[in-house]
C-alpha cells in the first residue's frame, strides 16, 4: 500500500484521533512524536476503537483502500502546500528501511540487552569509553539516535522519564533489583554523561547556530536531567569514586585507576561546561580537564567491547516515524583527538575575555580561533559566542565607539567623553551646545549601525561556510549603512571642520570593502573558483584592495596632520599626539595588508591569464554558459553595491583575455608566443609580487600589537608568514614560467613541457602557504 | 523494465521523456537506479512529487530492456524571484559509465528547461563526488557556495548555478536569496528526511 499523509482521513470524528496506518512522517521535527504505540504494526482487524491514552483509534484500511480505488496509479493527492519537504518525510508501510516497525522474520521489535549483568571491571570501561566515542561523534552532528541514545544504560536512566536522580537506575521497571558497585560506577558515569549534554545543547541553543548543519539537538522528549542542578550529579560521581575506591577490591589496581581517572574527567569536564562560571577563573576550568587525558588515552587498551549494550532498535521508541538508522561509529582515536581538540579549543576560547578590551583585539581573536588548523566544533564556538556576546547591545554600541576612535576619530573633539555630559538648553529656541549636537550625532549613529555591527561579529563566529554566506548579508547591510552615514557626516562637517573628511562613511566603507575581500578570499580557501576562473577573480580582488588601499592612504595623511599639529601644541596635546601616533600604527598595518593584498592579486591575475594562453589550466567546454552568464553569477553578491565596486564586462575582459578567448585566442599563436618571451612581460608582473612582499613584510615589522593581534601573536604571524611565502612561490611560478617561454615555439608546445600544479581540485588542501592564496607551481617535465 | 547489469553499445542507446501514463513500466527501475547509491529510499512520494509535476523534464536512457540513466527535475518560481530549475536526480547504471551517458541526460533536461523559460539551474553536490563536478562544470555550472555537513551522512556539498538568461542576478527583491532554502538533501547520497539547513 502506497503512503498517505493521515491529514485526511484523521479529521473524522473528533477530538484527538489517531490513524494506526502509515502516519505522515515528521521528519524527525518530533512534533506529535514518538507515540510507542507504533509497535502495533501491522495493521490489525478493530471492530471497535480501541482507546488508548485518551486518544481513539479506528482502522480505516478498509475505507482507505477502497477510497484509493478512485484514484489511478501515479496519480498525486496534493495541494499546494505539499511541498517538497514533506514528499520527503512520507513513509512506506512494510518497507523494512523506511517502516520503524518492520521486523525481519525472527528478529525482536526490541533489544534484550541486560542492563543488571554482572560486568568485568574492563567491560566497564569499554562502556565507558564507547559512551565517549558516541559522545564525540554527537558533537560532530549526528543526532543523538544515532549515537549516545543507542546506549541500553543511557535508554534505562532517561525513560520513563524519572522523577528525581534517585529514580534513574539501572533497574528500570524491575523493582527490587540492586545493583552491584561496579553498576554504580557506571550509572554514575551515565549521569555525568547525560548532563555534559544537557549542557552542550543549552550552550549551543543559547547562541546563532544552524539545526543538523552545527548539531543536533533532538532529545526525542527525553529529559536530559535539564532541573537537576549539576551539584548532584557531581556528588554522584564523588561518590562514585568512593565507592570504587573502598567497596572494588579484587580488581587489577591498573584497571581501577583506569575507571577512577575517567570518572574524574567527567566530573572536571562537567564543570567546564557549565554555564555557571565564575569570570575570574575562567582560565581554571579546561585545564584540569585535558591533565587528565592523557591517563584516558594511555589505559584505553584495558578496554573491553560490550557491543551488546548499544543497540539501534531504542531508536523504534525514540521516534515513531523514522526507522532505526545505523550507528555512527567513531573510532576511539578519532574520538579522543576530537575530544582533545575541544578542550584545547575552549581553553584558547576563555582567552578571549582576558583580552585587552578593544574591538580590533577582539576581532583579530574570532579570526584566529575560526582559522585554527581543524575547524573548531559547534561547541567550542558557541562557548567563545557565549563571551563575545555576553552583554546587550550597549555593550557594542561601546565598542562601535572604540572602533570608530581607532579608525577615523584619533583624539578627536567629536568622541570626547565630555560631549555626552553636556545638557540640552532649557529654552528649545537656544542653539543646543555643538558638542551636544555632536554626541547625539554619534549616537545616532551607532543606534543605527549597532545591529549591523552585531550581525558582523555574528558571521565571524559561525563555521567557515556559513561565515561566507553571512558576510554576503551583511555586506549588503552595510552598503545601506554607507549611504545613511553619509547624511551624519554632512551634519558633522557643519559642526567642525576639524574632521577626517566624511569620518564616518570612511568607517563604514573600509568594513564593506574587507567584507568583499573576505568573501572572495573564503572563496579561494573553499574551492569555490574554478582554476579558470582564477586570474578574473584575483583581478577583482586586487581592485577591491586598491580602493581600500586608496582610502586608507588618504586616512593614513589625515593622522600625521593631526599628530603633527597637535605636537606642535601644549603638553597635552603633545600627549595626545603620542597617542595619535600609536594608534596610527593600526592604519599603517591595515594599509600594508591592503597593498600587499592588492599587488599579489595583480600579479597572480596576470600570471594566471599568461598560463590559461598555454592551456596550461582547464577549460571546461561549457556548451551551456556563456562569459556574460558567469560573470553575471559571479558578481551577483556585489551587484548592486553602490559605490560600483565590480569591474565591468568589457574591462575585465580586455584584462584577462587580452588575446581573446583563452581557449581560441583571437591573436596568432605567434604572437601569444613572442609576448611570453618579451622580458616586457614579465617586469610588472615581477614588480608586484616584489611590492607585495615588501608590503607583508612591512606588516610583519609593524608586527601584531599594531596589528591589534596582541592577544593572537602566533597565529598572527603565521598567516603574516604565510603570505610572505605566498609571494616568494608567486615568484619562483613567474620565473618558472620566463625560465620555458623561450622553449616555445606555439602556445600549443607547452603542454607538453610544462604542468601547473596546486590549482586544480583537492590539490591546495592543506599544502598552500595560506589558504586565501592560490599560487600555482609552474613544473618543468 | 530492469536493471540489467550487462553492457550494452552505447549507440543502441535511446533517450526518452517520461511519461506519467507509463509509470508502472518507468518508476520502478528508476527508483531502483536512485536508490542504488542510497544508504536510505526515498519513498515513492518523493518521484511522485517530480514526476507527477515535471514529468516532461524527466529524461531516460534506455537500452532494448533497461533502464541505464536518469535524470529528475522540477522548474518552479523560486522566491529570490527567479524561475529556478533544478536538477534532483541523476544516475547512470556503473557499467555505463563515463560514456557521455549523463552528460546527454543533463544535457536535455537543461534544453528543455531553457526551452520553459527558465532562468537558471541550480542542484547541490556533494564536494568528493568527481565525476558529477566535473560533468555539471563541463557543462557551464560554476559553484556558488558551499554547504557544511549539507548531507544526512555529515558530508559538505556544493550548490553549482548555470543561469541561462541575463539579468537573472538582479531579478526580484532578494538578492542574496540562499538562507532558508528548502532544497532536500539528494538522492544519489545521504537522503534526508528533511532539509539539512534550517530557515534563519
Ligand atoms: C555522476 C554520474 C551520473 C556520471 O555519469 P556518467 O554517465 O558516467 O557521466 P559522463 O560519462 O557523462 O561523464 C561526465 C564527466 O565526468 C567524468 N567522470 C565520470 N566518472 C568519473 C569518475 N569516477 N572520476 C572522475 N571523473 C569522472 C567523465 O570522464 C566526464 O568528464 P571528461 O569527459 O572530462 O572525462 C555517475 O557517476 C553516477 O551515476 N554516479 C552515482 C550517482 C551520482 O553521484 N549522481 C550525481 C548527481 S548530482
Amino acid at each position: 500500500m502506497a503512503d498517505t499523509s493521515t491529514n485526511e482521513s484523521s479529521t473524522e470524528g473528533d477530538g484527538e484521533i489517531k490513524v494506526t496506518i502509515g502516519s505522515a512522517a515528521d521528519c524527525g521535527l518530533d512534533r506529535d512524536s514518538a507515540s510507542p504505540k507504533q509497535a502495533q504494526l501491522p495493521l490489525r482487524q478493530v471492530p471497535q476503537p480501541i482507546v488508548n491514552g485518551g486518544s481513539k483509534v479506528w482502522d480505516i484500511t478498509e475505507r482507505f483502500t477502497q477510497a484509493s480505488q478512485a484514484l489511478k496509479i501515479g496519480q498525486l493527492v496534493k495541494d499546494e502546500y505539499f511541498t517538497l519537504f514533506e514528499s520527503i518525510g512520507a513513509l512506506e508501510i512494510m518497507d523494512p528501511k523506511m517502516d520503524s516497525g518492520f521486523l525481519q522474520p525472527g528478529e525482536t521489535l526490541e533489544e534484550n540487552y541486560d542492563a543488571l549483568r554482572t560486568l568485568l571491571p574492563e567491560e566497564v570501561l569499554g562502556i565507558m569509553d564507547q559512551l565517549l566515542c558516541y559522545e564525540m561523534a554527537w558533537h560532530q552532528g549526528y543526532p543523538l539516535s544515532q549515537t549516545l541514545f543507542t546506549s541500553v544504560y543511557i535508554d534505562r536512566l532517561l525513560w520513563p522519564e524519572p522523577r528525581s536522580l534517585e529514580e534513574a537506575q539501572f533497574y528500570r521497571g524491575n523493582p527490587g533489583r540492586v545493583t552491584d558497585a561496579l553498576q554504580d560506577v557506571l550509572r554514575a558515569y551515565c549521569l555525568g554523561i547525560i548532563k555534559s549534554c544537557d549542557f552542550v545543547i543549552g550552550k549551543i541553543t543559547s547562541r546563532d547556530y544552524f539545526e543538523e548543519e552545527d548539531f543536533c539537538t533532538h532529545t526525542y522528549n527525553r529529559s536530559l536531567f535539564s532541573k537537576v542542578p549539576h551539584d548532584f550529579v557531581l556528588h554522584e560521581l564523588e561518590i562514585a569514586e568512593e565507592i570504587l575506591a573502598t567497596d572494588v577490591d579484587d580488581i587489577d589496581e591498573t584497571v581501577k585507576a583506569a575507571i577512577n581517572c575517567r570518572l574524574e574527567f567527567r566530573r572536571n569536564f562537567l564543570v567546564a561546561l557549565s554555564p555557571d562560571y565564575s569570570i575570574n577563573f575562567l582560565d581554571k576550568y579546561w585545564p584540569p580537564v585535558s591533565a587528565l587525558l592523557p591517563a584516558i588515552e594511555s589505559s584505553h587498551e584495558l578496554a573491553r567491547v560490550v557491543p551488546d549494550a548499544f543497540s539501534t532498535k531504542i531508536q523504534r521508541r525514540l521516534t515513531s516515524t523514522v526507522p532505526p538508522r545505523p550507528i555512527v561509529e567513531l573510532e576511539f582515536k578519532d574520538a579522543f583527538a576530537k575530544l582533545k581538540q575541544l578542550c584545547e579549543d575552549c581553553a584558547e576560547a576563555t582567552k578571549y575575555t582576558f583580552l585587552d578590551p578593544a574591538p580590533e583585539e577582539y576581532q583579530s581573536f574570532l579570526w584566529a580561533f575560526a582559522s585554527r588548523k581543524v575547524q573548531p566544533s559547534a561547541y567550542a564556538r558557541s562557548y567563545l559566542a557565549g563571551f563575545v556576546f555576553a552583554g546587550d547591545n550597549e555593550i557594542f554600541e561601546g565598542l562601535l565607539r572604540d572602533d570608530l576612535a581607532a579608525m577615523v576619530f584619533p583624539e578627536d573633539q567629536v568622541l570626547d567623553p565630555i560631549n555626552w555630559t553636556i545638557d540640552a538648553p532649557r529654552n528649545p529656541l537656544f542653539p543646543k551646545d555643538k558638542r551636544l549636537q555632536m554626541a547625539s550625532i554619534i549616537d545616532d549613529f551607532t543606534n543605527r549601525a549597532v545591529q549591523n555591527y552585531v550581525e558582523l561579529w555574528t558571521a565571524l563566529c559561525q563555521n567557515r561556510c556559513r561565515m561566507r554566506r553571512m558576510l554576503c548579508h551583511s555586506l549588503l547591510a552595510f552598503d545601506q549603512l554607507q549611504s545613511d552615514a553619509s547624511i551624519l557626516d554632512d551634519e558633522l562637517q557643519a559642526l567642525t571642520s576639524d574632521l577626517q573628511q566624511y569620518p564616518l562613511t570612511t568607517w563604514v566603507y573600509h568594513l564593506k570593502l574587507r567584507q568583499i575581500e573576505w568573501i572572495i578570499q573564503l572563496g579561494f580557501e573553499q574551492d569555490i573558483y574554478l582554476p579558470d576562473e582564477l586570474a578574473g577573480m584575483y583581478l577583482f580582488l586586487a581592485k577591491v584592495a586598491e580602493t581600500r588601499n586608496r582610502l586608507l592612504s588618504t586616512l593614513l595623511e589625515f593622522w600625521e596632520q593631526r599628530q603633527k599639529r597637535l605636537e606642535k601644541g601644549k603638553k597635552v596635546d603633545v600627549e595626545k599626539a603620542a597617542k595619535v601616533q600609536e594608534g596610527k600604527a593600526y592604519i599603517e598595518a591595515l594599509l600594508a595588508e591592503a597593498v600587499g593584498t592588492e599587488e599579489l592579486s595583480a600579479a597572480l591575475s596576470s600570471l594566471y591569464t599568461l598560463l590559461s594562453y598555454l592551456h596550461l589550466l582547464p577549460q571546461p567546454p561549457r556548451p551551456f554558459s556563456s562569459p556574460e552568464l558567469r560573470y553575471d553569477l559571479r558578481t551577483k553578491p556585489f551587484a548592486l553595491l553602490q559605490p560600483v565596486e565590480i569591474i565591468p564586462f568589457d574591462t575585465l575582459t580586455t584584462h584577462i583575455h587580452p588575446f581573446g578567448p583563452h581557449a581560441a585566442p583571437t591573436s596568432p599563436s605567434e604572437s601569444i608566443v613572442k609576448h611570453l618571451q618579451q622580458a616586457t612581460t614579465y617586469q610588472p608582473i615581477d614588480a608586484s609580487v616584489k611590492r607585495a612582499k615588501d608590503a607583508f613584510a612591512k606588516l610583519k615589522k609593524l608586527g601584531p600589537k599594531a596589528a591589534s593581534a596582541e592577544g593572537v601573536k602566533e597565529q598572527w604571524s603565521g598567516r603574516v608568514q604565510g603570505r610572505l611565502f605566498s609571494c616568494v612561490a608567486a615568484g619562483v611560478a613567474v620565473a618558472g614560467l620566463r625560465g620555458m617561454a623561450g622553449e616555445l615555439v606555439s602556445t600549443a608546445d607547452a603542454e607538453g613541457k610544462l604542468r601547473v600544479e596546486g590549482v586544480a581540485e583537492g590539490e591546495g588542501e592543506g599544502k598552500r602557504y595560506h589558504e586565501w592564496w592560490i599560487v600555482p607551481k609552474v613544473v618543468k617535465l | 523494465m530492469s536493471n540489467n547489469n550487462a553492457p550494452t553499445d552505447i549507440a543502441d542507446l535511446q533517450y526518452v521523456q517520461y511519461q506519467g501514463s507509463k509509470e508502472a513500466t518507468y518508476l520502478p527501475a528508476i527508483r531502483q537506479l536512485i536508490s542504488k547509491d542510497l544508504s536510505e529510499p526515498y519513498s515513492i512520494y518523493v518521484y511522485r512529487y517530480f514526476l507527477y509535476q515535471w514529468g516532461e523534464l524527466c529524461y531516460m536512457a534506455l537500452d532494448s530492456t533497461s533502464l541505464i540513466g536518469v535524470v529528475v527535475c522540477k522548474l518552479e518560481h523560486h522566491r529570490s524571484g527567479t524561475f529556478r530549475g533544478y536538477i534532483a536526480m541523476l544516475a547512470v547504471q556503473e557499467t555505463h559509465r563515463g560514456k557521455g551517458i549523463a552528460t546527454k541526460l543533463v544535457s536535455m533536461a537543461i534544453d528543455a528547461m531553457t526551452a520553459r523559460d527558465a532562468d537558471e539551474i541550480v542542484l547541490e553536490t556533494e564536494v568528493t563526488n568527481t565525476a558529477s563536478l566535473k560533468l555539471y562544470e563541463r557543462l557551464g555550472f560554476l559553484r556558488s557556495k558551499r554547504l557544511h555537513r549539507y548531507y544526512l551522512n555529515g558530508n559538505t556539498a556544493f550548490r553549482l548555478i548555470l543561469y541561462l538568461k541575463p539579468g537573472t542576478a538582479t531579478k526580484g527583491a532578494q538578492q542574496l536569496g540562499d538562507s532558508g532554502e528548502m532544497l532536500p538533501q539528494q538522492q544519489h547520497l545521504e537522503p534526508g528526511y528533511g532539509p539539512s539547513v534550517t530557515p534563519v
